[in-house]
């Protein structure tokens, strides 16, 4: 039987290296695919083409534009969150330690908005099926989570309810008008936004149990700061990561904890964790960031699957690619590396010609193989 | 050419796994209760005279299965069952003590007898027993639920079956179970620290369970072993000479 290759990081695929310093944050848009967005601990801004547009398996992902240290522009200090405005890529915004959002526009690539904060801003998310509103939740150093309308450029909307720094919002794939934010208060708070009360409700760890806590921990989503949200792909879950080495899996309608036992999810993140779930595999993986490696667990067995190692120093982000089922991954190293499940050579059947044929035969991808260009050239 | 398709599983993860030393892993019926008296089996009685029953923690058995949400499910469904207590031991919130039930009742009544406290410690364990699986009870709950009176719970809590958690609320616990826990932590960081200082800060399970204990380490030492296995105090890694312990660093305990 021909081997599998034991390398976990495709050797196919690189991405440009530009930035000098840590990569904080990764997006890849939603419409095609194609673009990829990096934000780094110098205030840069890097996007990058991933279609292959060579005919041959090794390809280098190229870095079409970049928003340097020379633009005017340019955030002045580390860039904590970057995504692509979810119905086209004229648009993205950042978010950064500099105490900034700002909205750009990618054909200029100059703000066209810009909202001032009192404090570093940790997180930023646009809501990826909004139609009837264009809100971007901000989760920042002040415990009130703030809403900014990219139509109007208000910021009046407030939610008020944590007692701590705000170091994760997220938007529910599903309905447009949940948010969930998590915060150093170990609590999650799950809102509607067209709400004027208080969130809908807080994410207990013990499901109720007040009996299993101390009575500090009542109510809370984790034994510590709760830094890393992500919704699976269908909404119906929400996974949380909190500094109590622990990740914990919540079904997003209730609130109620599902049990699942991921073990020690190492996490000594100060500022928020960003992990992501894979959409369209069956099962479904998490993967997290963990110390110089990205942990791959299963989503409802809690089963560590493997650890991918590659980069040279702590990972700090990492997004799933769902079309083509791939995982980028940026961190200290200034490198994105990109995890491509390396397809298993077809089975032979016929067992005399395997043992001749297996060590010549030449490692191509049978989407990359050339059928139609004659052997005269 | 056959068109077997790859699990999504298998292409991340391609090294295939080497069968690893028998006693760590089972697969298949996980069958928690022969687990857990495998591992009541390495709990030092004698060290105690006696007066403790079997104490295992929750985390040992995620040593010995790999399915940790499985484990977690089946221990609750002996508490409900009624044949397994879990006791919070207060030194760590994700550390869960477990006992049979059974040897709690025997336990705590051979510690109670000749008491003046026997009678509302009976009638405790009779509403604890078969049907109550808290950790921890209030006020209210002992006033209404369990009618106790006041005098009567401060006769528990001086028997040693409750202990304070704050103002009108207590843990559930183990009498005379205060050794216990200074032994345990003792130990742990004895074992952490054999682990730690040995060459490359790593050290095979089996060198480990064959090297003398210092007086540190008053439980056996697999006993430890499991604990820190369990609770990812360390790294397990299978090679082909068996499991590799490797200190993690960043440990609290």
């Amino acid at each position: 039987k021909e081997q599998t290759r034991d390398n976990d990081l495709n050797h196919n695929r690189d991405v440009d290296r530009i930035h000098g310093n840590g990569i904080n944050t990764l997006d890849i848009e939603v419409i095609d695919g194609r673009y990829m967005l990096s934000g780094g601990s110098d205030g840069v801004i890097v996007i990058y083409d991933l279609e292959n547009n060579s005919k041959k398996p090794q390809y280098t992902c190229k870095a079409i534009c970049t928003v340097g240290r020379s633009s005017r522009h340019v955030h002045k200090f580390s860039v904590e969150t970057v995504q692509w405005y979810p119905h086209d890529t004229g648009m993205f915004v950042s978010s950064s330690f500099d105490k900034t959002l700002k909205v750009w526009d990618t054909e200029t690539l100059k703000p066209a908005e810009e909202f001032q904060f009192d404090g570093n801003v940790y997180c930023h998310h646009m809501c990826p099926i909004a139609r009837k509103h264009s809100l971007v939740a901000v989760g920042t150093k002040d415990p009130k989570v703030q809403l900014c309308d990219l139509k109007s450029g208000s910021r009046i909307h407030i939610l008020q309810g944590h007692r701590g720094e705000i170091l994760s919002v997220r938007w529910s794939p599903r309905y447009e008008h949940i948010l969930a934010t998590a915060s150093t208060d170990s609590r999650v708070r799950v809102w509607d936004v067209r709400r004027a009360s208080g969130s809908l409700f807080t994410l207990d760890q013990h499901n109720g149990d007040k009996s299993k806590a101390s009575s500090e921990a009542v109510n809370t989503a984790h034994n510590g700061r709760v830094n890393g949200l992500c919704f699976t792909a269908d909404g119906l879950h929400l996974l949380t990561t909190g500094t109590d080495d622990r990740m914990r899996l919540w079904n997003s309608a209730t609130g109620e904890n599902t049990l699942v036992n991921y073990g020690k999810v190492v996490n000594e993140s100060r500022k928020g964790l960003k992990f992501t779930v894979s959409r369209g595999c069956s099962p479904e993986f998490v993967f997290v960031p963990c110390g110089s490696s990205v942990a791959m667990y299963g989503l409802h067995s809690g089963q560590l699957i493997t650890m991918l190692r590659g980069h040279y120093n702590n990972v700090d982000c990492c997004e799933f690619h769902p079309d083509y089922q791939e995982l980028y991954s940026g961190g200290k190293d200034c490198n994105v590396l990109a995890w491509v499940p390396v397809l298993r050579q077809p089975d032979i059947e016929d067992d005399e010609t395997n043992s001749k044929r297996g060590g010549a035969q030449a490692a191509i991808n049978p989407a990359f193989e050339d059928a139609w260009s004659s052997d005269e050239d | 050419m056959s068109r077997k398709r790859a699990l999504i599983a298998d292409t991340f993860c391609l090294t295939k796994r080497r069968r690893c030393a028998a006693d760590s892993v089972t697969d298949g019926a996980a069958d928690i209760r022969s687990s857990l008296q495998y591992l009541m089996t390495m709990f030092s009685r004698k060290l105690f005279n006696d007066s403790l029953p079997p104490v295992v923690l929750k985390h040992q058995l995620y040593s010995l299965h790999n399915d940790k949400t499985s484990v977690d499910k089946q221990v609750n469904e002996l508490r409900e069952n009624g044949e397994l207590l879990m006791f919070q031991l207060g030194f760590d919130s994700e550390a869960f003590a477990l006992v049979f039930a059974e040897d709690y009742r025997t336990k705590v009544l051979q510690g109670e007898a000749g008491r003046e406290t026997l009678g509302t410690v009976e009638k405790f364990l009779a509403k604890l027993i078969p049907g109550c699986s808290d950790l921890s009870f209030n006020k209210e709950k002992m006033l209404k639920e369990f009618l106790f009176t006041d005098p009567e719970i401060t006769q528990l809590v001086k028997s040693g079956v409750l202990t304070v958690r704050d103002a009108g609320s207590w843990w559930l616990s183990i009498p005379n179970s205060g050794k216990f826990i200074k032994y345990f932590i003792k130990g742990r960081k004895a074992v952490l620290g054999v682990v730690k200082k040995s060459k490359y800060g790593e050290i095979l399970k089996t060198e480990l369970e064959g090297r003398r204990t210092t007086s540190q380490v008053k439980f056996q030492m697999k006993y430890h072993i499991h604990d820190i296995m369990g609770a990812e105090l360390v790294e397990c890694i299978q090679t082909t000479s068996g499991t590799l312990l490797r200190y993690v660093d960043g440990n609290v305990n």
